[in-house]
């Protein structure tokens, strides 16, 4: 009876035990160490054959000389090379309808549009893409505020890194309307606005005049281009053609609103006057266009993140689905390398460069000590179109593994029953 | 003594008569040149003179009168060829007041200022067979092309290359019966069916060969389906599902024709029958997002591999632009293709030689061998690579592009 009791309190001590160490095994490891063959950290030197540690998802030390402490999780990838993920600037992509038909609606939100299952997020992740800033189309010009995800999980709150940021503009007048009739439209909505404000300002001290509460909020429909002029929020501005950017240059400076420019392919010929304002760019994804010389009747390319690297204008690439080179931003990358940008530059301008655009690059955008543990693993250099993504890890946590991705196999191995008639007749 | 005389002052004249007239030699010398034909060269020389090749390979001794092209480190290989490329005409490619063109010609429109070629040639490309718009069941007749000359015949490598059949829906576009006026009209257009799309097809053969067996040749469009029948004139046909490859398969068989297949975009799902009957296929550009596909842009059940399967189960396969201005170059398609597991030199030839043996020029281009025509790139790196550029472009001996410093800035 005695024994027996014994075995009982051994086998509740046992589950406990057990039960336990089930719980402390939860998919985020609290000390991880990855052993990479390269490193390229973007925020400075690559280190050959180093290590990253990471602990409860953060970069704790980066370099070759840093000791892997006993109860760390090793991750081995000294056959591969390790990079901090990209960030993509702009995309309108993954929302279930992109502009509203109205043309001032800042108080609408991407949020609320965001479709988790859409393949562009599935597609971005296996692209090595880990944070993006989805923002309304160029079709509206208020067109409401973004949010910041990254492409992972089943739910728009899972996926979210930060719920209300940047606020788009678009320049580019929408359906029935001349380029006047919208900059007159804009200017007035930022004067009525500023009446409202001034108005709300003045019944709020007259009501501390009175001493009277005052419980009066903000209109909601204005609140977000309150906070874009109090410089809660960035302005994203699109401007389709080159002539609308002195007219971005132009509002940015009245208003001095925080501005990133969105371009058109087009804009490339006011490269001076943005490199003059030293507003950050977001180019669009057509990053080579052509041009008849009016006088020599000769074709001309112009490669247009040359030029803008030329007038010193630091600019982040985004992507597009209409070309199945335009969907990687690493091919973004490499087509400005291609044409003599250089390298480190180039790297920047899908990593660390956007992640400041959006104000994320406290997080996310280099491997360095303090920030979020969040990189990718590739076969190779980014820049060949033979690499793959092999993992991704968002905040210390693998999200991705290139051999776990069945949808990809499919997309890449042939049919598995080709039941094909002997006979065509 | 005499005699020594007479044959120095014959040999004088002789070389004073040859020297003037002796053709023109360009030596193009490169750390590696890719031949596709056979073993890449390292450190080889290419000797050209009057517009073809005259000499390749390692240790040739150049002339001393020649002009030097020295590619440094540079990668050399043939001129790519476009097996189906956007037409340098101007105007629209599809003639609206008939579904049976086939007497139509595309040469008969060729545009030798078009812009599309001048941008073509910078992209590598030194030969393209071009054909009628795809709104047509039997469109006309194709032309293969070079991206040279100041009138059409200059360009034209080889006319009446083969003969454009649709088999897609594109050939339904916008079709419909009028249903106010009277059905017949010069505007009514048939077909609005994929049913109807391979009626005609069958039909046009099927009169054809009536006429054949008639030994009466009155109709024109008959006797180029006839000469189609027999063989002489290639069959290009556009299909891009599965179940439409099929069907051409089928017709094929009835009328014992010799396809070509282009687009193919599921060709992968049929990729063994493809093989057993040796028929070559011609790739377009794939697209992976069904909202991109536009509205008649058939083949939504994408591999990204396509290439790489039909290439491994024993198919032809040429990469092309897919007849679209905008697409992307097609070293850059090559590329992908081997990202997405194609072999490597299979990829290289599925830009050269490969579509040049499709359209039946590949005694002139497609590789770079003694004999054929001077079409040479030279490029900054390894081709299949997307940061490697086209630094120059020979066309008939003659360079017709040179990457320059001005263009991008």
């Amino acid at each position: 009876m005695k024994s027996r009791s014994h075995i009982t309190f051994v086998s509740i001590l046992l589950i406990v035990f057990m039960a336990n160490s089930i719980a402390y095994a939860a998919p985020v490891r609290k000390k991880l160490a990855v052993e990479a063959g390269r490193i390229i950290t973007i925020a400075g030197k690559d280190i050959k054959n180093g290590v990253i540690l990471i602990e409860d998802g953060t970069i704790k030390a980066v370099g070759t000389d840093v000791e892997i402490p006993w109860d760390a999780f090793v991750i081995e990838a000294k056959d591969k090379v390790v990079m901090p993920g990209f960030v993509m600037a702009h995309t309108s992509d993954g929302l279930d309808r992109a502009n509203e038909n109205m043309p001032e609606v800042p108080f609408i939100s991407t949020f609320d549009s965001i479709d988790p299952i859409s393949t562009f997020f599935e597609d971005s992740l296996r692209d090595g893409v880990v944070a993006m800033l989805v923002l309304p189309g160029n079709n509206t010009l208020l067109g409401g505020t973004g949010t910041i995800v990254k492409p992972y999980g089943r739910t728009v709150e899972a996926m979210l890194i930060k719920r209300y940021a940047g606020l788009k503009i678009s320049l580019q007048p929408s359906q029935n309307t001349s380029r006047m009739g919208h900059m007159q439209r804009f200017r007035r909505y930022v004067s009525d606005l500023k009446d409202y404000l001034e108005e709300y300002e003045q019944r709020k001290a007259d009501a501390e005049e009175e001493k009277k509460p005052f419980d009066e909020d903000i209109d909601v429909t204005k609140q977000s281009m309150v906070d874009l002029l109090n410089k809660k929020l960035t302005a994203f501005i699109y401007c389709d053609r080159a002539a609308d950017v002195p007219k971005a240059i132009e509002i940015q400076k009245t208003t001095e609103l925080n501005t990133v420019l969105v371009l058109g392919p087009d804009c490339y010929k006011a490269a001076d006057l943005i490199a003059k304002s030293k507003l950050p760019v977001v180019l669009d994804s057509e990053l080579i266009i052509w041009e008849t010389n009016e006088q020599t009747n000769e074709e001309e390319m112009k490669v247009i993140p040359m030029i803008f690297h030329k007038a010193g204008v630091k600019f982040a690439f985004q992507t597009d689905t209409s070309q199945y080179g335009r969907r990687y931003l690493w091919y973004q990358a490499a087509t400005a390398v291609k044409y003599g940008m250089k390298r480190e530059e180039a790297l920047k301008s899908i990593t660390l460069y956007p992640a400041q655009f959006i104000g994320v690059d406290n997080r996310l955008g280099s491997i360095e000590t303090g920030k979020e543990a969040t990189m990718i693993f590739l076969t190779g250099d980014p820049l060949d179109a033979q690499s793959w993504v092999d993992q991704v890890m968002i905040a210390g946590e693998i999200v991705y593994e290139k051999a776990k991705d069945e949808r990809l196999k499919k997309l890449l191995e042939p049919p598995l029953v080709m039941q094909e008639p002997k006979d065509t007749d | 003594m005499r005699i020594y005389v007479i044959l120095l002052t014959f040999l004088l004249l002789v070389s004073a008569f040859v020297a003037p007239g002796r053709a023109e030699v360009t030596a193009v010398k490169a750390g590696r040149i890719l031949t596709i034909s056979g073993e890449p060269i390292t450190d080889g020389v290419i000797l050209i003179e009057d517009g073809k090749i005259a000499e390749i390979g390692t240790g040739i001794e150049i002339p001393e009168d020649a002009t030097v092209i020295d590619a440094g480190k540079s990668v050399v290989m043939p001129g790519l060829v476009d097996a189906s490329a956007a037409a340098p005409v101007r105007g629209d490619l599809n003639e609206q007041s008939s579904e049976i063109t086939p007497t139509f010609r595309i040469s008969d429109a060729l545009d030798p200022q078009s812009k599309a070629l001048k941008r073509v040639v910078q992209t590598g490309v030194t030969t393209l067979f071009v054909s009628p718009g795809l709104q047509n069941v039997i469109g006309g007749m194709g032309v293969v092309v070079k991206p040279t000359g100041k009138i059409p015949q200059q360009m034209i490598v080889k006319d009446e290359a083969a003969l454009r059949i649709v088999m897609d829906l594109d050939s339904t576009q916008g079709n419909r019966i009028p249903r106010r006026e009277p059905a017949i009209n010069f505007y009514y257009r048939r077909p609005g069916t994929r049913m109807a799309i391979i009626w005609m097809l069958r039909k046009s053969f099927f009169d054809a060969r009536q006429q054949a067996d008639s030994g009466q040749t009155e109709d024109p469009n008959l006797a180029v389906l006839s000469a189609a029948l027999k063989d002489e004139i290639p069959i290009h046909v556009n299909a891009r599902r599965a179940i439409v490859i099929r069907a051409a398969l089928k017709v094929a068989d009835e009328y014992g024709l010799k396809l070509i297949l282009q687009e193919c975009t599921e060709g992968y799902k049929v990729a063994g029958q493809l093989a057993e009957r040796k028929i070559p296929v011609v790739l377009g550009p794939f697209y992976y997002y069904p909202g991109n596909t536009g509205q008649y842009r058939e083949g939504r059940k994408v591999n990204w591999n396509n290439a790489g399967i039909l290439a491994e189960a024993g198919v032809k396969v040429a990469l092309s632009s897919g007849g679209q201005s905008g697409a992307i170059d097609i070293l850059t398609a090559a590329t992908f293709a081997v990202r997405h597991g194609m072999d490597r030199d299979e990829a290289l030839k599925a830009i050269t030689i490969t579509p040049a043996e499709i359209l039946g020029v590949a005694d002139r281009v497609g590789s770079l061998e003694k004999g054929k025509d001077a079409d040479i790139v030279i490029l900054s790196g390894d081709p299949l690579n997307v940061t490697t550029r086209v630094e120059k472009v020979i066309l008939n001996g003659k360079t017709v592009y040179q990457q320059t410093s001005g263009e991008t800035s």
